[in-house]
């Protein structure tokens, strides 16, 4: 059966080659937004690590007037970047921040105040890499304070989170997430464990030493891929380290705490360093501008493919009617010859499907070399194949339905009526 | 003749809807998206008001410090744009301005957020704003530090309710400002001329920024004439090769001058260590894109195109056997074309119109007012008629050196 369907095709092999050409086209399409849209599926029921709710994130200017977002990219001999003293006069301002944060602290709607370099959803990034045993491995940074696991709800599965047994130790006390702790250390308990290389003529600062695992931090949200983070000690009160002052506040405020709190504490933290402009914003809020930011493209794209798709079902159906007049002898003699309704029509859509087949196979081929060459190394093979997997089935649907039709047309005709032409 | 081709076209168009409706729909459809897509563009990058003379303007968006070991990112700071950037040979006027920042005002226990934008006075002449109150600040005012700021007009009702608003004062991030001018909303994607509230730079509450090689400012330079452009770029990159660096552990600093499509290539497709932009990358990206996009459409079209001649098979038999020549018929076919691309390039002018106006009103991007693209729209119906022509007349073309007892047989395969 199969082998005849495809002599068919091939016997008008012409016409159908075009045929085939839109029908990979559109599964091209379909694979490159389900793809999209699996991948934001995938992520978002990954755990995000914090807490969402009864958290806002103050954030303030320091020096300049214009908002800036800094991206730094550090080397894998520079994993300590933490302490290179990238401005002067961190001190001072890291006193200031503490004495911010104290007075937060004071308001009664407040639970727990932390500071960091990033906090969630922020614009701020910090990357860097880490060599061990002759591997490279890549993550996020971030510097905060020994509240932060507590305000944020980060959840210590290994170890501890910094806090003032890490005063004075000749190392520098790290926390990492589970992800890179895994992959880092794949079979030893990490912590205890230094995560760069001490290399003969190395006169760099003290080691790094994890004294904490974490479940999770994914600080672009629920739809970015989960990465791989290190987080370093950030002290306020130590006068002696030059480490990169916090850029944001996070505050813990009591269940209950209405929009109010915001003018209130604006005004305090006014008054108690005029210098500086804040802002602040529940993280539920951010989560939200994060989250359109993120799907506007996945809803534009959507959008675009499904008229797409329903442009290619109109033309499919179109294409294969002209074909079924065209063929009105074909079918009439196989009527004469006793083929029923039923046969001609699983005849026509049978050619479709060998059509569609041969389409996919040809874009799987293409698609397939996107994991292989690792274009997108954020998305796993696993994404593709569910993506593929989908789009198959949606295909196989969209080009049946519309050889359905046509096949309908077709067994209307009367064998003598066909025949006549003969 | 022509009119009885354009009669033909006419009868043929409306004698089978369907597949008329579905070859409108398909071209339509494709010129939609491609002004759409080529209008949001323009909102951000083409010359517009106020941005009248960016066709002889370079920018300072980004300054990066490479280190042995690191690199950090940022825009460049004031100190960088005010010592290296001025008095560079054919420039004409330098403005810096202060990355826009979100300011809170409390009025009446509401929250009015706005964004700031603290700039020089030169800011005002590099760009030409159309007032529609009062004017902007001077240099004296400038100078003075003077607490005057210049709105827009949707601040303006937030905060007034309407004009008139200069001579009035509102208060946002704890200081208080007087208005002296008001100025139309500009689109918040617009980089270089957005904000709600413009405000001398030396009313931040620190002069910190005046130190700084790094952070928060953007530098405008308007050359005498575009010609004068490589020198430009070539002395600020020699000038700013001379700054101190901060510590020792940096070696490298670099702020080339250059357009605002030239820093988000730069932002998009430079390496991690590379100092040149690639704007011929993003542009490749943008045409490829727009060109994948059209394939499906276009092998619709055709498609649809070859499988219809062949269903005029008998109908061209008859006009070859009453002595059509090949050329007769094949103008037939590319009147046909024209008149199918052309209603379809009007109705998609039409929606474009209407999509564009509705993404306007929706105020999905503040203040984002979306024009049609006559120039894209151009390309775009040029792309259909090429394919139009492409799918309908090659067929034809094969169809009319049929001979005329087959074609009447209607054997076509």
């Amino acid at each position: 059966m199969t082998r005849h369907l495809l002599k068919l095709v091939w016997n008008r092999k012409r016409s159908n080659v075009l045929i085939a050409v839109e029908i990979l086209l559109s599964f091209i399409v379909l694979v490159g937004v389900t793809t999209l849209a699996v991948f934001y599926v995938d992520n978002y029921r990954k755990p995000l690590g914090y807490d969402v709710e009864n958290i806002w994130t103050i954030s303030f200017e320091k020096h300049a007037p214009g908002r800036s977002s800094v991206t730094i990219e550090s080397g894998p001999e520079d994993a300590a970047a933490a302490r290179k003293p990238v401005d002067r006069g961190f001190v001072g301002q890291r006193a200031r921040i503490a004495q911010l944060m104290m007075s937060l602290r004071d308001m009664p709607e407040v639970e727990s105040v932390a500071a960091a370099f990033v906090t969630p959803y922020s614009s701020n990034t910090w990357n860097s890499d880490i060599e061990v045993g002759g591997k490279h491995h890549r993550y996020g940074f971030n510097a905060a304070t020994d509240d932060f696991a507590r305000t944020l709800g980060l959840e210590v599965t290994r170890g501890r989170w910094f806090s003032r047994d890490d005063d004075g130790a000749a190392w520098t006390p790290v926390v990492l997430n589970e992800r890179l702790a895994q992959e880092v250390f794949p079979d030893k308990d990490p912590i205890g464990q230094f995560v760069d290389e001490q290399r003969p003529g190395d006169s760099q600062g003290p080691r790094m030493r994890v004294v904490g695992v974490i479940r999770e931090f994914r600080k672009d949200g629920e739809y970015a891929a989960p990465e791989n983070f290190l987080f370093n000690r950030n002290r306020l009160d130590d006068p002696d380290v030059e480490v990169q002052p916090p850029n944001e506040i996070v505050v813990r405020v009591k269940p209950g705490t209405t929009a109010a709190f915001e003018e209130k504490a604006i005004t305090r933290l006014r008054g108690a360093e005029p210098e500086w402009t804040f802002q602040a914003e529940p993280l539920t809020q951010s989560r939200e501008t994060s989250h359109r930011l993120w799907l506007a493209p996945l809803s534009a794209a959507a959008v675009i493919s499904v008229f797409l798709l329903i442009m290619v079902a109109m033309g499919l159906t179109g294409v294969l009617w002209l074909h079924v007049t065209q063929r009105t002898r074909e079918i009439g003699l196989r009527r004469a010859k006793g083929a029923t309704i039923v046969n001609i029509q699983r005849q026509l859509v049978g050619e479709v499907v060998v059509l569609t087949s041969i389409a996919c196979l040809a874009g799987v081929v293409i698609i397939v070399q996107f994991p292989l060459l690792d274009v997108f190394s954020a998305v796993s093979p696993m994404v593709y194949g569910v993506s593929v997997a989908i789009s198959l089935v949606c295909i196989y649907l969209l080009s049946m339905a519309c050889a359905w039709v046509p096949s309908r047309l077709a067994s209307a005709i009367q064998p003598a009526e066909a025949l006549r032409y003969e | 003749m022509l009119k009885s081709y354009l009669k033909l076209a006419w009868k043929v168009l409306w004698r089978r809807k369907f597949f008329t409706a579905i070859s409108l729909f398909g071209i339509c459809f494709t010129l939609v998206v491609l002004m759409v897509a080529s209008s949001v563009l323009d909102h951000v990058f083409a010359p517009q008001a106020p941005e009248v003379r960016q066709g002889r303007t370079l920018g300072m968006f980004r300054a990066r410090m490479t280190g042995e070991h690191s690199t950090s990112t940022s825009m460049p700071g004031y100190q960088l744009i005010d010592r290296y950037a001025r008095g560079i040979p054919g420039v004409e006027r330098v403005a810096a301005f202060a990355m826009p920042q979100t300011v809170y005002s409390y009025k009446d226990g509401q929250r009015i957020k706005s964004l700031i934008k603290r700039t020089d006075a030169e800011y005002w002449r590099v760009l030409d704003f159309q007032f529609l109150e009062g004017g902007p600040f001077t240099d004296q005012d400038v100078a003075n530090g003077a607490f005057v700021a210049v709105i827009n007009a949707t601040t303006r009702d937030r905060f007034f309710g309407g004009p008139p608003a200069v001579g009035r004062t509102f208060e946002a991030d704890g200081l208080h400002f007087r208005v002296i001018g008001v100025v139309p909303d500009v689109g918040i994607l617009r980089l270089v001329a957005n904000g709600d509230i413009y405000a001398p730079l030396t009313t931040a509450k620190t002069d910190a920024y005046r130190r700084e090689l790094l952070g928060g400012f953007g530098g405008l330079l308007l050359a005498r004439s575009t010609a004068a452009f490589p020198s430009i770029k070539a002395e600020l990159e020699s000038r700013v090769r001379t700054a101190p660096l901060p510590g020792k552990e940096w070696t490298k600093l670099i702020a080339p001058a250059e357009s605002l499509f030239d820093f988000l290539a730069g932002n998009l497709f430079s390496g991690r260590n590379e100092d040149r932009s690639h704007p011929e990358r993003l542009w490749a990206v943008i045409i490829a894109a727009m060109l994948l996009f059209s394939t499906l459409p276009a092998v619709n079209l055709i498609n649809l195109n070859m499988s219809r001649i062949m269903e005029r098979a008998s109908e061209i038999g008859v006009r070859k056997a009453f002595g059509a020549s090949s050329r007769t018929l094949v103008s037939q076919f590319i009147v046909e074309n024209l008149v199918l691309t052309l209603i379809g390039g009007a109705a998609g002018f039409v929606l474009s119109a209407l999509v564009l106006r509705a993404l306007t009103a929706s105020g999905l991007i503040p203040y984002a007012h979306f024009a049609l693209n006559y120039r894209v729209f151009g390309y775009g119906l040029g792309l259909a008629l090429f394919f139009g022509l492409l799918s309908g007349v090659y067929p034809a073309w094969r169809m009319s050196r049929l001979d005329p007892v087959q074609a009447l047989k209607g054997a076509s395969r």
